[in-house]
């Protein structure tokens, strides 16, 4: 198609194309998976996206992609005290499962490795489009992860931890997790590690079945030397809900795809996220939704607040098909911008192709409002804390929202942590 | 639902009688070969008399074009085009230069005649009568029917007449046709063409930049308020060709110009393309305010021909305090894809974007606006409102970027869509750009049909439903409509009436 020469392959490229060629004798698959990871090998092959292809425009991946670390098989790293106390943790350390899990009542775990050496998940191994550059990352190395399947009507008391720690090198990471018609849960996907160059992979790949009620937590708290390509898969189904939380909160370069289809009337979906960035980073939340059958909700609400160098990016497009008629989608994406050296750029979008719904988006970028900041002043508060407040309830405004408690408060703890830091 | 059938049944319907405009003249033409290559463009040139700077400007320009690729981005779908099968210059045969009117082609004079644009000055300046046909037939309403209007007239290839011209040299402004101005004041077109929109711009820019053939040219020097509105009136009307026009726009330290563009085409089964390039300069306090009523042949109820409307406009604010308004009525053309913008370049300067896309049928629109933020205290607005009936899709695209400089830059952006029936899509794909601390954007967009309460009310009012539906339409479009100058709301708001006619029920 393209009847140009290939540009010459940049070092990363280059780099990620050697290391398959190390690791695939290590890599477990049986022939389906294996044929998978060759094809994901060559969309790689290919180039890593530029801002030419429209998902990547702020994002591109082949130059601010500089470097690939290597695979660093004696780095140590220890699980994490979970964000929610009392969860049951499931971690993954430098990209691999461990052998001594948790019992959870109504819970089967299983090790990805091991779906991957009998092949049962290499049907969910396909990218989702040409431009899906993450998932053909993941699928080319993906090495372990987790299996999680909550039986249908189970209600966890607790909630389930999944950690993704590295310690530095790459990482390739997949999450699955089938959530049983009618069951209830809460989980939270950390995302950290130490302070070392990484590249980290992640993908996750959620079933809500008929009437399950989800609570699914990001946190993302990588540092400044990590690239974190990142992605989130679901389904919803029949008169089920997904409640998606995204905080991210550190990596150098960092790509958060939110992928999500409802598949049965009355499911409903929300999306809220946190982009805290500062220093010299660049940040992208990518989320792309498909209202897929009538009768399906969705609301969005993206806060983000940029200091220091750092770049940020929110792409948000709901897809409202032909037959997805009395769809209701609200999207709302506010930034505020702290630094001169900042910058945001959003893209919310809305392609609809069903005439009887209701959809909206609203997008702003703005400074802190004067007014406010003159109000709390006006009664005595310095300017720095009378910023800091008006910012932290700009975000902590849509913690509130998830109403849980104990979920409020740990993750305004993680707020503060931030705050406290980077303020 | 009987209502919902019945909107379908009527969108069906819809038939080619609708586009009034979609008569075929025969006139003597004067034709370049087919085709396009260095040899064409010596032609075109020679023919318009050109001085070299000229012919060399479009020379590099072809250069440029050969090098390029066509962009596929837009959410547009077509066959691809042949640039070799279109005929690039294509003029009526008269006497060289008509110094009159009295010496234009009089089958060309009843095409404009039958169009309803007023060519002749006294008709208008008594304003007493509406101009008929000279074959008795009524002419339908027309948006140039009123008011003094100077009227710039592009037939195909090259401008066929300009009035008012006098009257309007009197106040220091000038108005001619664009290959008039390359003649008569080159200094004032080496100075400002391209220099918004470079030869090197974009793919359907450099092709234009190389084959353009005719356009106009406004002047609006330092402190005029041009006593009348401007209007460009093209037609296309010959067989494969493709029109590539040029408009110049320059309104000197604290000049005033408002400028209408109107545009129609015969009823073809071929696709015929229409690639202009449109400049605006302001400088210092000057205003410009561009509102176009587009209505080129949409194609048939199966999709079948049409124009492709692949256009370039864009105004540099280069002054301080300097404004440029674009307002757009967008019904005609197979496709539409262009963007008008504005470059908000000096301190205090402004841009404006009103838009309403109507599709109904096959029509496919990509538009929208950019808004680039470069000054300090600039401010933008942009009020996109976009109807799909039919099979059609509608989108709105648009960026509004505030640069590292541009502190206190200020946008608002709002689009809505109106989706009639169930075989239609509306998009909306707006870009946000923030590299300024102090920039403050708000961009709020909806998505929605007619609400069955609004239609209530209204009928329950002993107002039947199609007029109904007419009625809320034109309260959904109401914002944008208020911008027109007065010559052309009306008409606009009928325009409407008639893309719709048929698609609601």
């Amino acid at each position: 198609m393209n009847m140009h020469a290939q540009p010459q392959r940049t070092l990363a490229e280059t780099a990620l194309i050697d290391a398959f060629g190390e690791r695939l004798s290590q890599l477990p698959g049986d022939g389906a998976v294996m044929v998978k990871r060759d094809d994901a090998i060559e969309a790689i092959k290919h180039g890593l996206p530029t801002r030419r292809v429209e998902s990547w425009h702020y994002t591109d991946l082949r130059r601010l992609l500089t470097s690939v670390p290597a695979f660093e098989a004696g780095a140590v790293v220890k699980a994490l005290a979970p964000v929610l106390e009392g969860s049951a943790v499931l971690p993954v350390l430098n990209g691999i499962s461990q052998t001594k899990l948790p019992e959870i009542e109504g819970v089967t775990v299983q090790r990805l490795s091991e779906k991957l050496t009998d092949g049962s998940v290499a049907p969910g191994l396909d990218p989702y489009g040409d431009d899906d550059a993450i998932g053909a990352l993941n699928t080319a190395f993906v090495a372990d992860g987790y299996f999680v399947d909550i039986a249908d009507g189970t209600e966890l008391e607790k909630p389930i931890e999944l950690q993704n720690l590295q310690a530095g090198g790459q990482s390739h990471v997949r999450l699955l997790a089938r959530v049983g018609a009618g069951a209830k849960a809460i989980v939270v996907e950390r995302q950290a590690g130490e302070r070392d160059e990484a590249l980290v992979s992640s993908v996750s790949q959620l079933v809500v079945g008929d009437g399950a009620q989800v609570t699914w937590l990001i946190v993302q708290e990588q540092p400044e030397t990590a690239t974190h390509l990142a992605q989130f898969k679901a389904h919803i189904g029949k008169d089920a809900k997904l409640t998606l939380f995204v905080m991210n909160a550190g990596g150098r370069l960092v790509r958060q795809e939110v992928v999500v289809r409802t598949t049965g009337e009355g499911a409903d979906f929300k999306l809220r996220g946190i982009n805290l960035l500062a220093g010299d980073t660049h940040t992208d939340t990518t989320m792309v939704l498909d209202h897929a059958v009538p009768h399906t909700t969705s609301t969005e609400v993206i806060r983000n607040v940029v200091t220091g160098k750092a770049r940020g990016v929110f792409q948000g497009r709901i897809n409202v098909h032909q037959y997805a008629q009395k769809t209701n989608a609200k999207m709302a994406c506010n930034t505020l911008l702290l630094s001169d050296d900042g910058e945001f750029s959003t893209k919310p979008e809305l392609e609809i192709f069903a005439d009887d719904v209701v959809c909206g988006h609203g997008a702003t970028v703005t400074e802190i409002d004067h007014n406010h900041l003159f109000y709390l002043m006006a009664r005595g508060i310095d300017e720095k804390s009378a910023r800091g407040l008006l910012v932290k309830a700009f975000v902590a405004e849509v913690i509130e929202e998830l109403e849980d408690e104990a979920l409020v408060e740990a993750l305004e703890e993680r707020l503060d942590g931030w705050f406290s830091t980077h303020g | 639902m009987p209502a919902v059938q019945e909107t379908i049944d009527r969108v069906r319907k819809i038939d080619v009688d609708q586009y009034k405009y979609g008569f075929q003249t025969e006139i003597e033409m004067d034709k370049a070969p087919k085709g396009l290559s260095e040899d064409i463009i010596r032609f075109i040139s020679a023919k318009k008399d050109e001085p070299d700077w000229m012919l060399e400007w479009r020379l590099g320009a072809y250069r440029r074009w050969l090098t390029l690729e066509e962009p596929t981005w837009a959410r547009v779908h077509f066959p691809k085009i042949d640039f070799q099968d279109i005929y690039y210059y294509a003029a009526p045969k008269s006497t060289p230069g008509p110094k009159s009117l009295s010496e234009v082609d009089p089958e060309l004079l009843k095409v404009y005649e039958k169009l309803g644009i007023p060519l002749k000055e006294q008709e208008i300046l008594a304003g007493v009568q509406k101009p008929t046909a000279a074959d008795g037939e009524e002419i339908g309403d027309n948006v140039y029917k009123s008011g003094r209007v100077a009227v710039d007239a592009v037939f195909d290839s090259v401008s066929v007449v300009t009035t008012f011209k006098e009257e309007l040299a009197k106040a220091g402004v000038i108005f001619c046709s664009i290959s008039e101005a390359i003649r008569e004041h080159p200094e004032l077109v080496q100075k400002y063409l391209g220099s918004v929109v470079p030869t090197s711009d974009n793919f359907y820019a450099t092709l234009n930049s190389a084959v353009f053939t005719d356009g106009s040219f406004v002047f609006v020097p330092k402190g005029v308020r041009c006593p009348m509105e401007l209007s460009t009136y093209f037609r296309i009307n010959e067989k494969n060709t493709g029109q590539f026009e040029r408009t110049l726009i320059i309104a000197e330290e604290g000049a005033y110009v408002s400028y209408l563009e109107g545009c129609t085409a015969p009823q073809r089964d071929e696709n015929q393309l229409h690639a202009a390039v449109v400049e605006l300069v302001a400088l210092d306090d000057a205003e410009i305010k561009y509102s176009t009523v587009q209505n080129w042949y949409p194609g048939d109820a199966e999709g079948k021909g049409g124009i492709y409307n692949f256009v370039t406009k864009r105004g540099d604010c280069r002054g301080d305090r300097s404004k440029i308004s674009w307002t757009q009525v967008e019904t005609g053309s197979a496709i539409t894809w262009k963007y008008p913008s504005c470059i908000l370049r000096g301190d205090d300067s402004s841009g404006e974007f009103y838009s309403i896309a109507v599709s109904n049928g096959y029509q496919q629109v990509d538009s929208g606006t950019k808004m680039i933020h470069l000054g300090k205290n600039t401010s933008s607005r942009i009020i996109s409102k976009g109807i799909a009936a039919g099979f059609s899709q509608n989108t709105y695209r648009g960026q509004v970027s505030a640069h590292r400089k541009a502190t206190n830059a200020r946008n608002f952006t709002n689009c809505d869509s109106l989706l009639i029936g169930d075989q239609c899509g509306a998009h909306t794909v707006p870009y946000m750009e923030a590299k300024n601390a102090t920039a403050k954007f708000e961009h709020e967009a909806t998505t929605s049909k007619i609400s069955e309460d609004q239609k209530f009310y209204v009928m329950q009012r002993g107002i039947p439903e199609e007029e109904a539906i007419a009625l809320i339409v034109n309260g959904f479009v109401k914002d944008v409509i208020q911008q027109l100058p007065m010559e052309f709301a009306v008409e606009a708001q009928k325009l409407i009436g008639i893309s719709l006619e048929g698609s609601v029920g």
